[in-house]
């Protein structure tokens, strides 16, 4: 690995390694797609890690859930856009999709409380708890097993961003 | 609908002798119901067991929240309900996120446990992952590959195949073969994490390109159905006490019409001579002191059933000695020295064998390697290569 880039932001830079967009109508045709994406995805990407039989296992959990996240959007119009991209050990998810504006405050505010400290124990709370895992529990548990870091990035009209990035290779052995 | 949508993606088994629930598979569920027949299940499962209930979840490769949820909620609520009942979750190291995942319900509920199943699975498992084998595989590689080389192409191998070798150890095979076949992928996996980084690193220094190491278990590789040409498997279906257990998962990740290629020894018809009595003795206690440790040296010529009960066609089975004069006799010598390291120390000491017998038992191999240096001397290793091809 080179040394560390930062753009002017002082962000490092990620570099692309594939996007996928369609019809968020042809998407949520079939609860399938995600498994397909995401299975898809996290092969390609996987290829030149360490382990790559094992990172596409993990990226796909992981992935999976944010498209199942999409997927439950109440907007019916417009492109859903997945971007991975990556810097050294780390994986950015940026998945772009319509959705209503209450949603998207509610994601600002769930992605907020992931960065909470007291995220893992909301998680656990969760999990013995009655309800089916809300869209909120799902993205923390995101961060609490898969260490991963969230935020909710500016996007034009009815979509949203949502800005993940997975320290998978880390997570190995 | 294609045919994706009707194959089934998991499955939920319950077996009431070990008391164990165990779900494998995919699952990602859009709604609950779907789980309907499973959950029935282990709900049923908890109802007639007494003391522990094991939930395996070794070959569970995915499982969406929703389908957790649903899971671990009957999990937990039998806890509240019957605190008589104890539940162990067994999870894989190698499925990354299972451990982390289930490892939550403990934090949860004191009753469960997880418990991450792993290299004690296999009676001898132990000091072939991270034992003093590393010298034995290098060496033994450099001198079974000239004789590979000529015999892989009559098994499938070619340019341009999609091939994996299962049980790889440092990784000498399949750098090798890349350098030799140029075939367009190989995947290599091996349970010992030692031997990976080792190979990692040799595929760092030397740049070498197209492998893709991968930590695995081969009795339950995460690799997908059906995607090689040829799976190659070299001396080790003889290490594991249940081989068709690796032999079916084998087939699994074979194509349709691709070949599943194995090596295996016998090892009491390793011979010599001058001193061939000596010799002869000490390899027939070679195959007595493995199959201490259940691992079967002598299954070279039973690979033709082997590989006929698992379902393949069009068998070819052929064997080479490897000897003192394929090369340098010194190499071989080498070989039979690592051997009689490890064998003669710590197996035997592992199984408790006296001075006197370890002393007969070292004899055998200097004698060995005697021959293998007389100059009028002549030492050798037979070796089984067999093939099968995947029915169409
Ligand atoms: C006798 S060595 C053969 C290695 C290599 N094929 C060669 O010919 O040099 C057996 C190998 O099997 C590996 N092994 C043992 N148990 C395993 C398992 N459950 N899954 C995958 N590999 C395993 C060991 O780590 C070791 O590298």
């Amino acid at each position: 690995m080179g040394p560390v880039q930062h753009d002017l932001a002082g962000e490092p830079t990620f570099e692309p390694m594939i996007q996928i967009d369609m019809e968020i109508k042809g998407f949520v045709s079939a609860w399938r797609h995600c498994d397909y994406v995401s299975t898809y995805m996290a092969r390609m990407i996987s290829q030149n890690r360490s382990d790559s039989v094992r990172h596409s296992n993990l990226f796909s959990s992981a992935f999976n859930e944010l498209l199942e996240v999409a997927f439950r959007t109440r907007h019916a119009d417009g492109e859903l856009a997945c971007r991975v991209s990556r810097h050294g050990a780390t994986d950015r998810i940026e998945l772009t999709f319509p959705c209503v504006p209450e949603e998207r405050q509610f994601y600002e505010e769930a992605v907020s409380q992931v960065a909470g400290t007291e995220a893992r124990e909301r998680y656990l709370n969760s999990v013995s708890g009655d309800l089916a895992p809300s869209r909120e529990i799902v993205l923390l548990e995101l961060a609490v097993d898969y260490n991963a870091t969230l935020r909710v990035e500016e996007a034009d009209g009815d979509v949203i961003r949502l800005v993940v990035d997975l320290p998978l290779e880390g997570l190995q052995h | 609908m294609s045919p994706y949508d009707l194959l089934p993606r998991f499955k939920a088994q319950y077996d009431a002798n070990n008391q164990e629930f165990s779900i494998s598979g995919v699952v990602r569920p859009q709604a609950i119901d779907e789980l309907g027949p499973s959950i029935a299940l282990l709900r049923d499962a908890i109802g007639r067991v007494r003391g522990v209930l094991y939930v395996n979840v070794r070959r569970l490769t995915q499982m969406n929240n929703a389908a957790f949820h649903a899971f671990s909620r009957i999990i937990i609520d039998a806890c509240r309900a019957r605190p008589d009942l104890k539940f162990v979750v067994i999870t894989s190291s190698v499925v990354g996120w299972t451990s982390r995942k289930f490892g939550r319900l403990s934090g949860i509920e004191p009753n469960i446990t997880v418990e991450e199943y792993d290299s004690e699975f296999y009676p001898g498992q132990g000091f072939l992952e991270e034992g003093g084998f590393v010298p034995i595989l290098r060496s033994q590689t450099k001198m079974t590959w000239r004789h590979e080389r000529a015999i892989l192409p009559r098994h499938g191998m070619r340019q341009g195949i999609v091939m994996a070798d299962i049980c790889c150890g440092i990784g000498d095979f399949a750098v090798l073969v890349q350098k030799e076949f140029q075939p367009s992928r190989i995947v290599a996996l091996d349970h010992s994490i030692s031997s990976l980084n080792y190979a990692r690193q040799v595929m760092r220094e030397f740049d070498i390109r197209g492998i893709e190491y991968t930590y695995g278990d081969a009795s339950e590789m995460l690799l997908d159905e059906a995607q090689f040409d040829l799976v190659t498997c070299r001396h080790s279906l003889q290490i594991f006490n249940r081989p068709e257990l690796i032999l079916k998962e084998l087939y699994r990740i074979c194509k349709p019409g691709g070949r599943v290629y194995i090596t295996n020894e016998k090892n009491s018809h390793c011979l010599g001579e001058p001193r061939a009595e000596s010799i002869r003795w000490t390899y027939n206690e070679v195959a007595k002191l493995f199959g201490h440790f259940e691992m079967d040296v002598e299954l070279g010529p039973k690979s033709r059933r082997y590989l006929m009960e698992a379902g393949f066609e069009d068998i070819r089975v052929e064997t080479f000695m490897v000897t003192n004069l394929d090369g340098d006799p010194q190499d071989f010598a080498d070989v039979i020295a690592a051997w009689a390291d490890v064998y003669a120390g710590e197996m035997a000491t592992r199984r408790g064998d006296g001075a006197e017998f370890v002393a007969r038992f070292r004899q055998g191999f200097q004698d060995h390697i005697f021959a293998a240096l007389h100059p009028k001397g002549y030492a050798g290793w037979p070796i089984w290569v067999a093939s099968g091809r995947r029915p169409q």
